[in-house]
């Protein structure tokens, strides 16, 4: 920021002096990032101290809300064990094949229904219906369908992740300027090479942010269902800890499945900034 | 001249030492007081009462609790006994059940019903909330009562310092009853042949409930044991759909839903709660143990009473009390009639809080050294409520 001195009566001009930003840029970034950072590092470590000393202290009831350290000693305790693995591996194998089923399925419908004013005008309004029904709603129709197992974990997180990715492609593709596509069609472009250089390029930064919401949905809802309807994975870990009164462990699941949808959901956007060069970069948490 | 925006920009600078400085200091307060300080643990007392003969209640209103089988007949007063003993003072008492439908808190429902708390001089109010929720506003006296049984998380709260004590039973299943472990009997078998090694098991509730016991004893029978079974825990509707579609290989039937699998062939019936042995009843906390023992007393005497006025024997014989109790539990009647009446027996049993506890532990769902029965449950309660002096 500059800085504007006032001026003398008799000089009759302004001076304008630069600021940090424009006289040291590097090392005023530089001080803005660390400043960032250690936001980003004390608020959640202050908030944990105080959940620490509140335990320690009894201002909070530590049988029921266990102290930062207890959770932290119990989880590298199952860790080391290995009796966390099979959970989170559990959790983790249904989200991604979930997630995968979603993805592509809602991206293919999607740019069918935004390409096509036909198939739009036929599907909308059912797919519009469907969209508001809660998915975690539909478990006890894919419990049926597909029996016990993994089936309808995978078909839940699918059905969720669908939603956000077909709508997110049906936008893009319809936010797609007439002028992009009358500029391939004079070029001669087929269906191929419309959707390959027009369509694709055009929607795939707003597809990719409706995946990336979806990932951390597909985290929340697979907790929601592993809660009622599985013999493991983090939600299961998560409700039946919690059903046995063992709050210590209830807790490792909760952060366990918090550092899972963040790990996801970075990697998701990470994939976006790789697919898509040409989109407005998305630089992330604390990169202001 | 420094300006305003130049002093801010400049003052980024030092913020994350003086960040890093509180959050060091913060850490050595922490760690400080955290060394220093430990969770208080009140005591229980139910000892040292006076306890007098009471009028209707005699020999054999109590019986050894180291007797178990099915020929024991539970513990019983005279019609209308113990007779209520007004506390001076009126106090309102909460208790917590998971369910308020179940025939085993029929008990509960019809003592409000009939006024027997009121005669005691308490106004009981019954709350429906799960077991986990309820152990915590218990042990801190937010509600007096839960109606429910030592499980798992009973155990583990009271392992972590709760003060809570298992107070009196509730019931157990009449010997012709077949609620219980139910299996499929595969083709050319016989039900006594059935083998249930690496089988999944449909459980409404899971493997930290009471039914860990005798589920463990008969998985035992059949040549298995808990950690080599899959439990897959299901709604209460979708157990027999699973068990009756293929998808779990046996299923804990409850009331009523194990008549519709009772006289097929293709199900065999291996085991229920062992007869004569209650599970689960009243858990008290410190406010009715030891904060007011008169009404904790008060509560056990209007349930005894209840108990040995309504279901002292087999209570469905009377159509108009089953259609009362179907007005309680919001049930139909047909279906309160379909199944065997309950034994209600309000004693708590020698050793059952070490068996379950050997059960848990064998499921994985709790650590640590078995507790002592006394840390578990207290008899002194009902004994004083029927005048018996140990």
């Amino acid at each position: 920021m500059s800085a504007l001195e006032t001026p003398a009566p008799e000089e009759g001009r302004l001076v304008r002096r630069p600021g940090p930003h424009e006289a040291r840029p590097e090392s005023a970034h530089r001080r803005r990032r660390t400043l960032e950072l250690s936001l980003a590092v004390a608020v959640p470590a202050a908030l944990v101290l105080l959940w620490q000393l509140a335990a320690a202290q009894e201002w909070i009831d530590a049988r029921v809300y266990p102290a930062p350290s207890a959770i932290l000693s119990d989880g590298w305790e199952r860790a080391v064990a290995g009796e966390l693995w099979p959970d989170v591996w559990a959790t983790l194998k249904r989200v991604l094949a979930g997630y995968a089923i979603g993805t592509v399925s809602g991206y293919l419908l999607g740019l069918l229904m935004g390409a096509l004013p036909l198939v739009r005008a036929a599907l909308e309004p059912m797919m519009d219906a469907l969209y508001v029904v809660p998915k975690l709603a539909l478990l006890p129709v894919f419990l049926n369908m597909f029996g016990l197992g993994e089936g309808p974990q995978i078909a839940l997180v699918a059905a969720t992740v669908f939603f956000f990715v077909w709508i997110s492609t049906l936008a893009a593709v319809l936010a797609v300027p007439e002028g992009h596509r009358d500029a391939g069609a004079v070029f001669g472009a087929g269906h191929w090479q419309m959707f390959r250089h027009v369509l694709l390029p055009a929607s795939l930064p707003s597809v990719l942010v409706g995946a990336r919401i979806a990932a951390g949905v597909a985290v929340l809802v697979i907790v929601a269902s592993e809660s009622i309807a599985a013999p493991d994975g983090l939600g299961h870990l998560i409700f039946d800890s919690r059903a046995l009164f063992q709050n210590d462990v209830m807790f490792v699941g909760i952060v366990c499945v918090a550092v899972l949808g963040v790990i996801f959901s970075e990697l998701v956007r990470l994939a976006g900034r790789v697919l898509t060069p040409w989109a407005p970069r998305d630089r992330g948490r604390g990169q202001s | 001249m420094r300006t305003p925006a130049l002093a801010r920009s400049a003052g980024a600078g030092p913020f994350p030492a003086m960040a890093a400085t509180t959050l060091a200091a913060a850490l050595s307060l922490t760690l400080a007081l955290t060394g220093c300080s430990a969770q208080r643990s009140k005591t229980v007392n139910t000892a040292d009462r006076t306890i007098e003969p009471v009028a209707g209640c005699g020999e054999k209103s109590w019986t050894d609790p180291a007797r178990l089988g099915a020929d024991r007949s539970p513990a019983r007063c005279g019609k209308g006994a113990p007779a209520p003993q007004r506390l001076k003072k009126p106090r309102e008492l909460t208790i917590a059940t998971s369910t308020l439908t179940a025939e085993y808190v029929a008990p509960l429902q019809i003592a409000v019903r009939k006024g027997e708390f009121k005669k005691e001089g308490l106004d009981v109010e019954l709350k429906v909330l799960p077991t986990p929720e309820a152990l915590p506003l218990l042990a801190k006296g937010e509600i007096d009562a839960l109606w429910a049984a030592p499980e798992a998380a009973v155990v583990n709260g009271i392992n972590g310092g709760f003060d809570i004590r298992w107070v009196a039973g509730n019931f157990s299943p009449a010997p012709s009853s077949r609620s219980g472990l139910w299996a499929r009997v595969p083709k050319g078998e016989k039900p006594a042949s059935i083998r249930l090694d690496g089988r999944r098991i449909g459980t409404l509730i899971g493997k930290g409930s009471v039914i860990s016991y005798p589920m463990d004893k008969i998985i035992a029978e059949h040549g298995a044991e808990m950690k080599s079974m899959s439990f897959q825990q299901l709604g209460s509707s979708d157990v027999l759909s699973a068990f009756a579609g293929g998808g779990v290989d046996a299923a804990w039937l409850l009331d009523p839903v194990w008549r519709r699998v009772d006289g097929d062939e293709r199900y065999a019936f291996l085991g229920g709660q062992p007869a004569g042995e209650p599970l689960g009843g009243a858990l008290f906390g410190p406010s009715l143990l030891s904060d007011d023992v008169d009404a904790g007393v008060a509560l056990l005497r209007g349930y005894i009473r209840t108990i040995n006025t309504y279901f002292a024997g087999d209570y469905k014989k009377s159509a108009p009390f089953v259609s009362q109790l179907a007005k309680v539990l919001k049930q139909d009647a047909k279906v309160i009639k379909s199944v065997p009446s309950l034994r209600m027996d309000w004693e708590i049993r020698k050793g059952t809080t070490d068996r379950l506890q050997k059960s848990y532990r064998d499921a994985g769902v709790t650590e640590g050294k078995a507790l002592p029965e006394e840390r578990l449950v207290d008899r002194k309660l009902y004994a004083e409520a029927v005048g018996h002096k140990p």
